[in-house]
């Protein structure tokens, strides 16, 4: 084996056990966020505060969970886009669903199959 | 060029490997997919909120103890991807077999909570609520499902010393995001399904 190629797997070993912190770390973190989004729910908070806060703490893991354990934040930035766009359509789907359908005006009084 | 090098060396001229491409396309559309599911039970949640009283069936404690179960998969499968990258093959299957157990308990979880749900009187065909509820965390137990039975498959070919670091990181890495996938799909519908029903 050639000196620069044993220099590349001793970054890439390297590089691999500083991502072992990190995934430790964020595991910890993702384990404390868990615990406290069920405490959450049962203090006596206005509903638009605990509802915020939830959403956040959940995009919080999601972005997390994306970035680190799935190397997002290590790899191309074309494979962001391939999910990002698969993300933005999704969002788009239930913004769009709530225009048309969330409006009092178009929902049915009577509930389907009753 | 040797065949057995381009078949290593299967890179796609954006630099990134194939199979890794592959799987986030289809990650993505499957964004789509979940996106549909959980919109449409949303949606029917917010035009007929009176049809059910979820809060008297779910168990925050069981939810959130899957929840947590299902974290600590992705985090041991991020370490099995790490040890195969590093070309420990011992520590790769010893993580594996982690995820495989966690997985596991999630489904048995799963399997519980319906079973529970069934008997309490709430099943698909109950109204939007049921169709809507088992439709969503349905797919997303099968999507657990095929995860597990991916990685069993994967456990049993690296016993007889069949996988190299070189050669199936890619393969290990792949299977990883499709874990990971399964493991934020449940962060959003444990939050937007199951805490919010809760918020007095």
């Amino acid at each position: 084996m050639s000196y620069s190629q044993s220099n590349i797997d001793a970054n890439h070993l390297k590089e691999e056990n500083d991502r072992y912190y990190a995934f430790v770390n964020l595991a910890l973190i993702l384990a404390a966020v868990t615990g406290i989004e069920l405490v959450l729910v049962y203090l006596p908070f206005p509903r638009t505060i605990i509802f915020t806060i939830l959403i956040s703490l959940s995009l919080f893991k999601f972005i997390g969970v994306v970035a680190w354990f799935m190397h997002l934040i290590y790899d191309k930035l074309i494979l962001t886009m391939a999910f990002g766009t698969g993300m933005v359509i999704a969002f788009g789907t239930y913004t769009a669903l709530l225009f048309l359908l969330g409006g009092d005006a178009v929902a049915p009084p009577e509930i389907p199959g009753r | 060029m040797s065949q057995e090098v381009a078949h290593d060396d299967s890179h796609h001229n954006l630099m990134v490997k194939n199979k890794k491409l592959l799987m986030w396309l289809f990650l993505g559309s499957d964004c789509m997919f979940f996106g549909t599911l959980i919109s449409t039970h949303l949606i029917y949640r917010k035009l007929y909120p009176e049809e059910f009283d979820p809060t008297l069936l779910f168990s925050l404690e069981l939810t959130s103890f899957s929840t947590f179960i299902l974290l600590m998969s992705s985090f041991l499968m991020a370490l099995s991807v790490s040890a195969m990258h590093k070309g420990e093959i011992k520590s790769f299957r010893r993580n594996v077999i982690g995820v495989i157990f966690f997985g596991l308990i999630f489904l048995g979880c799963q399997v519980y909570e319906f079973a529970h749900f069934v008997h309490e009187g709430l099943t698909l065909s109950t109204g939007t609520f049921g169709s809507t509820f088992y439709l969503m965390t349905g797919t997303h137990g099968v999507h657990v499902a095929i995860g597990v039975f991916w990685l069993i498959s994967m456990l049993f070919y690296s016993k007889g010393g069949n996988m190299e670091a070189h050669k199936n990181a890619v393969d290990v890495e792949t299977a990883g995001l499709y874990w990971h996938f399964v493991d934020i799909v449940w962060i959003v519908i444990f939050t937007v399904v199951y805490l919010i029903e809760f918020i007095a």
